[in-house]
């Protein structure tokens, strides 16, 4: 479904992503794990087309989407919903969702769509006429993932969508992701929750510092003792002594 | 033989243009700065130099030619002020002219006068400008003081008494609603009837019409530049003022945007000016046959008739001078030009009266036209019509404490 | 003399036919500012243009003053997304409101306002043009006391509360104004909607810039047409933008009718000699004690 082959982006000189592979095959969840400032979410605006490329290619769906604009990029069905959980606080519920389908042309199936998102997420079919900017963190997060499924994708990139979440919230978050994925949608998701990713997707990628640092099953990677030194936190011993340095 | 003609005369225009740019000592300086932001203004500015170089054509002054240099001060007091700086002090003129708004020409006078250079002021009715008691300065135009007094006899013995004023902050304007109010007190023993200060380019005068409405007055004065006032005459009738109630104008009154903009508006506007393009005079007929043919112009004011009148002026003053014009003789020249201009009398050219001048740095010397003229536009437009409805002339120390 | 509550209402009155249009021509500002977080100082240029492309079609081409109007504002649209396009995107492309850009951005406001001035010299002369419009089908409004509100304030008044409707329906209503309000909070985020935000942004700038050619053609049978009338009408929208909140669209509106109310009263009742005074007065008013402005929200964080 996506393939990105030696991309290297930043932000004007600054390079941040230094030669990046990866393929997120079509149908289940790829899952995209690093720590703070390894270019998780600059790999995604890349290949959403928030950032030109300084070098490499990126295929989606057969077709290279390099050069296109990330509404472009957007109309073949590859959504991003971004990190900072940004709904339109001024706008209600319904209409942010309404704006998720701002390209589609087919007014039927749009209306089915919002249905959809509402048996996702029934909380949203409650507030629906709420303006969004006095929605709860869990429930933005809810109503960001559906606004980007209201654009009927074929691949939905999640940008740490349990980030501040109670972890209550979290599960019920990842069970909607994990039923998205089952509706024929291929999800690319970024988390630092690393236990829970490993858990839902099939597939991982490790970033550091913009390169791909290890990548395979999720199964395997969970189990993978260099993965637990870094990411799973080691055990409680350690993590006591580290706090009382 | 036409193309030979033309190339002909094109190589003479050079010859003069290089003989008229190169600075030679024996050239007589003149600056010259002017508010020349309308189609009017560049008219004037225009006719002013084609003047000049017609002197020079015919062989100059006791064969002395007259270097011109014009600038634009747009009507603005610090543009005025930097302009006849230069024109002093870089140029080293023997004779400035300017400007032709009061709010320039005013602090102008205090640079001339420091600097000891004779001043002829083509167009700026404020009285204050002779009373500074410069001796430098020499008033072409007909003085605010007199204007209000012509103004002030004429509603008050026509129009009624009953008078509201509109007053705009430019110093021309408030110089002439300050000698009405005191012309009107001094001779009918009334107050304005309804009085409001308004900004210089005041929009929007709709809230102090509907409260002149409501008085029924006899007559509005609008004391305003062209623009403002054409502003005010509209606005004037859109609230519902009945043709009944006279409209006064300013001395901005006479210049054409005013009929132009105002359009029906300013039908019945009468004002005191000194040249009446309806003057019937051949010096006045001839007058406006030149500007119409050379400038395009449809009916020109007082402004140009001064302007023109002060190069007349000039030529007179500068023919009897004593000049030296050699790089040490320029404090001597100056003065010299300045007595030359008080010792001019009874100058009768394009002005409704007879202008004279005389040593004393005293308005009664110094303001030298005394005759107004009192015009009514009869059609407002771009084609408008005037009638002279009366002319008089004051004494000298009329309007002064 | 006493209090006279006639004169009282006739200043209101007449305070809100102008106060409307300072507010459309606010709402431009406002506009633009919530859309690209710049504060488009050559907006007062705008509103110039547009009375003077309304003048030409009325007196030079000769068509009637509706379709003056709606001329002026179409041909001003497509001039203010030129200028957008061709010299502002750069900058906006860097990032406006807090960034180094956002200052460039200012200055190149003010350049352009200068620029358009010196073009206006050029093509339209200096001049006071008279703008004569032929209103005689708009009623005459007569108010109680006998306060006589001319037809072309009455049709000021309409055709600013038809646009301000106008506009309310297109952002709150249909699907390209949802775009617009979109792009106008979050740019990337809009990109991310599929939303054409290049395209976006020249709508805005059209809109913004029609409508201040709406307030040039209103007011210009009023006040006569001229190159410098852009800067005194910057000024007043610019303080009913900030007295209404920034960025505000209903703000922008009650914003213009306070001003110009305020004036009006300050006019009469205090001193008429410095009427544009009072404007500032009320804005720095205002902000002191409602520093966001009177229905500002929030200033907004940016993802
Ligand atoms: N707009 C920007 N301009 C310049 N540098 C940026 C910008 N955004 C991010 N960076 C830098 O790029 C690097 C990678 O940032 P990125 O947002 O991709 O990290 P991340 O992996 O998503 O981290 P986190 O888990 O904290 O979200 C960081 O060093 C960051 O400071
Ligand atoms: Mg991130």
């Amino acid at each position: 479904m996506l393939e990105i082959k030696g991309v290297h982006a930043g932000y004007g000189n600054l390079k941040i992503l230094r030669g990046i592979d990866m393929q997120v095959p079509s149908g289940g969840i790829v899952t995209l794990l690093g720590g703070n400032g390894t270019g998780k979410s600059t790999l995604l605006k890349a290949i959403s087309g928030l950032i030109p490329l300084m070098e490499g290619e990126i295929i989606f769906d057969g077709v290279s989407v390099s050069k296109l604009k990330p509404h472009e990029r957007m109309r073949l069905g590859l959504v991003q919903v971004t990190q900072a959980k940004e709904a339109y606080p001024a706008m209600t519920v319904e209409e942010n969702l309404v704006l998720g389908a701002y390209t589609r042309k087919d007014r039927e199936a749009t209306k089915a769509d919002l249905q959809k998102v509402y048996d996702f997420f029934p909380v949203l079919r409650e507030r629906r006429k709420q303006l969004s900017g006095t929605l709860s963190g869990g429930e933005v997060q809810m109503l960001v993932i559906g606004r980007g499924l209201m654009a009927s994708p074929k691949m939905l990139m999640l940008d740490e969508p349990s980030a501040a979440l109670a972890p209550k919230v979290v599960l019920e978050i990842f069970a909607n992701i994990n039923r998205i994925a089952k509706s024929g949608v291929t999800v690319l998701v970024v988390e630092q929750n690393v236990r829970m990713a490993l858990i839902l997707a099939q597939y991982g990628y490790i970033i550091r510092d913009g390169v791909i640092m290890m990548k395979g099953e999720a199964k395997k990677l969970i189990s993978d003792p260099a993965v637990k030194e870094s990411f799973l936190g080691g055990s409680v011993s350690d993590t006591t002594k580290a706090l009382r340095n | 033989m036409k193309l030979m003609n033309k190339v002909f005369a094109g190589l003479v225009a050079t010859g003069v243009g290089l003989a008229t740019t190169a600075a030679f000592a024996g050239d007589i300086r003149v600056g010259i700065t002017m508010r020349m932001v309308s189609e009017n203004g560049q008219a004037y500015g225009q006719m002013v130099m084609d003047e000049i170089k017609a002197i020079n054509d015919a062989g100059g002054i006791n064969g002395n030619m007259i270097k011109a240099t014009l600038m634009n001060d747009e009507c603005k007091s610090d543009k005025g002020v930097a302009n006849a700086n230069k024109l002093i002090f870089q140029e080293n003129i023997h004779l400035l002219i300017g400007s032709t708004c009061s709010s320039v020409s005013l602090p102008i006078v205090d640079v001339t006068a420091k600097a000891g250079v004779p001043q002829m002021i083509p167009h700026s009715t404020n009285a204050k400008i002779t009373q500074k008691g410069s001796e430098w300065v020499f008033r072409i135009p007909v003085s605010g003081r007199y204007y209000g007094g012509v103004n002030a006899k004429y509603v008050g013995e026509n129009i009624g008494s009953k008078i509201a004023y509109i007053c705009a902050a430019d110093a021309a304007s408030v110089g002439d609603c300050a000698n009405m109010e005191k012309q009107m007190r001094a001779r009918f023993g009334v107050d304005p009837a309804y009085r409001a200060d308004v900004q210089e380019k005041e929009v929007d005068f709709r809230s102090h019409m509907q409260k002149i409405k409501s008085m029924n007055v006899d007559g509005i004065l609008v004391a305003a530049l062209a623009e403002t006032m054409a502003r005010a005459l509209i606005q004037s009738y859109e609230a519902g003022i009945g043709e009944d109630v006279r409209r006064i104008g300013s001395s901005s009154a006479s210049n054409a945007p005013v009929p132009k903009i105002a359009g029906d508006a300013a039908k019945g506007v009468f004002f005191t000016a000194a040249y009446a393009a309806a003057d019937n005079r051949p010096i006045a007929k001839l007058f406006n046959e030149m500007t119409r043919k050379r400038y395009g112009i449809h009916a020109p004011d007082h402004d140009f008739s001064q302007a023109y009148d002060l190069v007349r002026i000039m030529e007179i003053a500068l023919n009897n001078a004593d000049l030296q014009l050699e790089q040490w003789s320029l404090k001597q020249d100056r003065t010299a030009i300045r007595d030359a201009i008080a010792s001019v009398e009874g100058y009768e050219g394009l002005a409704s009266g007879p202008i004279s001048f005389c040593a004393a740095p005293t308005p009664q010397c110094r303001d030298g036209n005394r005759t107004a003229v009192l015009i009514g536009y009869t059609k407002g437009g771009e084609n408008f019509e005037t009638e002279v409805l009366a002319r008089v002339t004051m004494e000298p120390d009329f309007g002064l404490e | 003399m006493g209090f006279d509550f006639n004169s009282l209402l006739a200043f209101i009155i007449f305070g809100v036919t102008i106060g409307v249009v300072y507010g459309i021509v606010a709402l431009g500002i406002s506009l633009i500012y919530s859309g690209l977080d710049i504060v488009h100082f050559a907006h007062g240029e705008m509103y110039m243009f547009g009375a003077f492309f309304g003048l030409v079609l009325a007196h030079n081409v000769g068509v009637p003053y509706p379709v003056a109007l709606i001329g002026a504002m179409i041909l001003t649209a497509i001039l203010g997304m030129l200028v957008e396009r061709v010299f502002y995107r750069r900058l906006t492309r860097a990032g406006g409101g807090y960034t180094v850009a956002g200052m460039g951005m200012i200055i190149c406001g003010f350049g352009m306002s200068v620029a358009l001035v010196n073009a206006a010299y050029f093509f339209f002369g200096a001049e006071a043009e008279p703008f004569r419009a032929n209103l005689d089908y708009i009623p005459r409004l007569t108010f109680p006391g006998d306060i006589n509100v001319p037809e072309s304030y009455v049709l000021t008044a309409i055709i600013s509360v038809l646009l301000m409707a106008g506009l309310h329906y297109f952002l709150r209503h249909t699907k390209t104004g949802l775009a617009v309000r979109a792009v106008a909070h979050n740019k990337d985020i809009a990109y991310l909607m599929g939303i054409n935000v290049p395209l976006m942004i020249s709508l805005i700038f059209g809109l913004a810039c029609g409508l201040a050619a709406a307030a040039g053609v209103l007011i210009g049978p009023m006040q006569s047409v001229q190159v410098e009338m852009g800067y005194l009408m910057l000024m007043k929208a610019f303080a009913a933008a900030v007295v209404g909140g920034f960025g505000s669209l209903p703000g922008a509106i009650l914003g213009g009718i306070m001003v110009g109310i305020f004036e009006n009263l300050g006019a009469a009742y205090i001193s008429a000699s410095h009427k544009d005074i009072y404007a500032f007065l009320l804005l720095i008013l205002v902000l002191m004690f409602r520093p966001s402005g009177l229905f500002g929200v929030e200033a907004k964080v940016k993802a």
